[in-house]
């Protein structure tokens, strides 16, 4: 299944109500190609995680459009909105995200799962991921009993069980050791060619941006491209994306 | 998400905090075994109290004398039955034929020399005294107020057993504890012929020997001696060989009594009405019943609202535990929603966790009861039996325990329904849960 295509024209997003209203994304434009690879750094409260959310469906969009893989995500209701999280998007969070009391084969097959799919399949595609991802042999562990690195594998491996056309990625890196981020970081880059997904990813760890293909910093509600070296573009447009 | 995905996740929820699902079931069980406990105590006491107005026989039983009704006292308990009528083939046959009517048990009695070869407490022969012997049919006991001390009631059709009353004992100076005391002993009974011997009017026997094998609670008909209704057959076709004579009362109606059983407690009073109208007087402790059924049903709705309040509060319990959970459980949730589930996924998952904390706790708390009502049970029939009264029978009240389950289960759905209204509507965002 071919990469999902990002369109946002116009973002515009907010916390907070009359005097203490937050403005966190400002009319922002993003445009992202199938398959691309993109990261976007920030400083910590700049709203990386907003547009995160935003793109993932997560958030509806408060003001602006937002089209991923065809879906006008403002047009869409609750449960399509859900139904889009499970079947275009995949997820892989700064704090992993997994469900304490589920075995790693479980959490990986729980998105499967929630399609409805049998559990004989679920299980067998969980197994199959956790094995691409170097963890068959934790299958039966719970979190708890896996290290980060190999928690944020596991969470890497559920995010892929539906097949996504996004994979959104949220400070992937932020609780790993070195050595764990490495690794984390050639599984994270070998999917857009592999799994043939967009990859967005929000970090501030710059060894993980560097190996995108586009780079965003997001500043004052904006997308500032910083894929050129010395350059910051206001309107930018490339194979990977563009922004303003 | 399919319910088995929802109940194996709600079962690992529940994991998640054993410490407290827990506490919640153990109150969700001492409330389901104090609802339990008071409604089959509450129902052993209503049996115990109606079996006793009902003398061991049906509830729902009516007395019919061989004699016509008095129209003054037809709707009294204890009527007073008017001029004697005899009670034949033809009249038993239209009462069985009336509607509402379930059985009809015919009594037969007849006046007998009873020769009882014991002495009393103080060693005293006791003389020979005439009585009425009661004869019934055997097979229908069941059905007749009349209920066994000790020992058994005499074999269907047999001519040498018998069983007597708490009267006859007391004509020895015995009381029910004493019952053991006759029970094998046995007494010789001869039922009178009068028969004219020149100018006089002499008696004469038909002796027989029986055995006594049992005593029974009640007065059986008006005699303290119960036998198969052959025997009284046997002795009432000699008696009526003879002479009529005064002294031995014996009546030519066929039948002394009826034991009439409607169909239903409140159905009583109509067939009441039709066998007064065939012709015959009938008495029947409905309105007693019927009385002191309303002062039990009253003891019951205020016990049941005992156990039912405990059960609320076991099901607040409940809510301010799943609410507990939610709180703790946003990202979770956060990132169930991420992966795809709908919101009624997530209202499924924690409607299910609230129903298995009602469920355990209704059946654990559904076999306490039990245990809890066996051991009451067992004290009063310790006490009871000091006062040389019959224990309460406690059954396994399948019925309460079932809607015990059903309704801690129910409540506890109701009870986790707002706190899975709010897990279903966290935003997803709370996955990220950053700015």
């Amino acid at each position: 299944m071919p990469g999902a295509t990002i369109a946002v024209r116009g973002l515009t997003h907010s916390y907070g109500s009359g005097s203490r209203r937050l403005g966190v994304l400002d009319g922002l434009d993003l445009d992202v190609e199938a398959g691309g690879y993109v990261a976007i750094t920030g400083a910590s409260g700049a709203g990386k995680s907003t547009l995160l959310s935003v793109l993932g469906g997560l958030d509806a969009p408060q003001a602006g459009q937002v089209v991923v893989g065809g879906h006008d995500l403002h047009a869409l209701s609750r449960n399509r909105l859900a139904d889009f999280r499970r079947d275009t998007v995949g997820f892989v969070f700064q704090h992993f995200g997994l469900l304490d009391t589920l075995t790693a084969l479980e959490n990986v097959a729980l998105a499967n799962t929630l399609k409805g799919e049998r559990a004989a399949v679920g299980r067998r595609k969980a197994l199959a991921l956790l094995d691409a991802v170097g963890l068959a042999d934790r299958a039966g562990h719970q979190p708890a009993a896996l290290s980060g690195g190999e928690r944020q594998r596991v969470a890497i491996a559920r995010s892929l069980v539906n097949r996504p056309q996004l994979l959104l990625a949220d400070e992937p890196t932020g609780n790993l050791d070195d050595d764990s981020t490495g690794v984390v970081i050639e599984l994270l880059e070998s999917l857009p060619a592999d799994q043939g997904c967009t990859l967005v990813v929000v970090t501030h760890d710059h060894r993980l941006a560097a190996r995108a293909e586009r780079r965003f910093r997001l500043d004052a509600g904006r997308l500032l491209d910083t894929s050129v070296p010395g350059s910051v573009a206001d309107t930018t447009s490339s194979s990977a994306g563009s922004a303003s | 998400m399919r319910w088995r995905a929802a109940i194996a996740l709600a079962t690992k929820g529940l994991r998640r905090r054993p410490g407290r699902a827990v506490l919640t079931v153990l109150a969700v069980t001492l409330a389901s075994a104090l609802l339990t406990a008071l409604l089959t105590i509450s129902t052993t006491a209503e049996t115990r109290v109606l079996n006793e107005l009902a003398k061991g026989g049906p509830l729902a039983g009516i007395k019919v004398a061989a004699a016509q009704p008095d129209p003054a006292q037809i709707d009294q308990d204890n009527a007073q039955p008017g001029a004697p009528k005899d009670l034949d083939e033809a009249a038993l046959a239209r009462i069985r034929a009336l509607p509402s009517v379930r059985d009809v048990i015919p009594v037969v009695s007849t006046r007998m020399l009873i020769v009882a070869p014991s002495e009393n407490r103080d060693g005293d022969l006791v003389d020979p005294y005439l009585d009425t012997v009661v004869g019934v049919d055997i097979g229908s006991v069941p059905n007749l107020p009349v209920t066994l001390v000790q020992g058994r009631f005499p074999a269907a059709g047999s001519l040498v057993e018998a069983a007597v009353t708490e009267g006859y004992l007391q004509r020895f100076g015995l009381t029910r504890t004493d019952a053991g005391q006759v029970i094998g002993t046995s007494l010789q009974m001869a039922a009178p012929q009068a028969f004219r011997n020149g100018d006089q009017v002499n008696a004469r026997g038909r002796w027989i020997k029986v055995q006594i094998v049992g005593v029974v609670a009640q007065e059986a008909g008006d005699g303290q001696i119960l036998v198969p209704a052959e025997q009284i057959q046997v002795a009432r076709e000699w008696s009526l060989q003879g002479i009529a004579d005064d002294r031995f009362d014996t009546s030519t109606s066929p039948y002394t009594g009826l034991f009439v059983v409607a169909d239903g407690i409140d159905n009583v009073g109509l067939v009441r009405n039709e066998i007064t109208a065939v012709g015959y007087a009938t008495s029947a402790p409905e309105n007693l019943i019927a009385s002191v059924r309303r002062y039990l049903r009253v003891v019951e709705i205020v016990l049941t609202s005992i156990g039912s309040i405990a059960l609320v509060v076991a099901a607040l319990g409940i809510t301010n535990a799943m609410l507990a959970a939610v709180r703790e459980r946003r990202r979770e949730i956060g990132v169930l929603k991420a992966i795809g589930s709908r919101d009624r996924d997530v209202r499924r998952v924690f409607l299910v966790e609230a129903a298995a904390l009602g469920f355990v706790g209704g059946v654990l708390g559904a076999f306490t009861g039990l245990l809890i009502s066996r051991f009451v049970g067992g004290v009063v029939n310790g006490y009871l039996a000091e006062q040389g009264l019959r224990g309460v029978q406690l059954e396994v009240p399948v019925v309460t325990m079932a809607a015990t389950v059903v309704g801690a289960t129910v409540l506890a759905v109701l009870a986790g329904t707002l706190p899975a209204i709010r897990a279903a509507r966290l935003p997803a965002r709370e996955a990220v849960g950053a700015v």
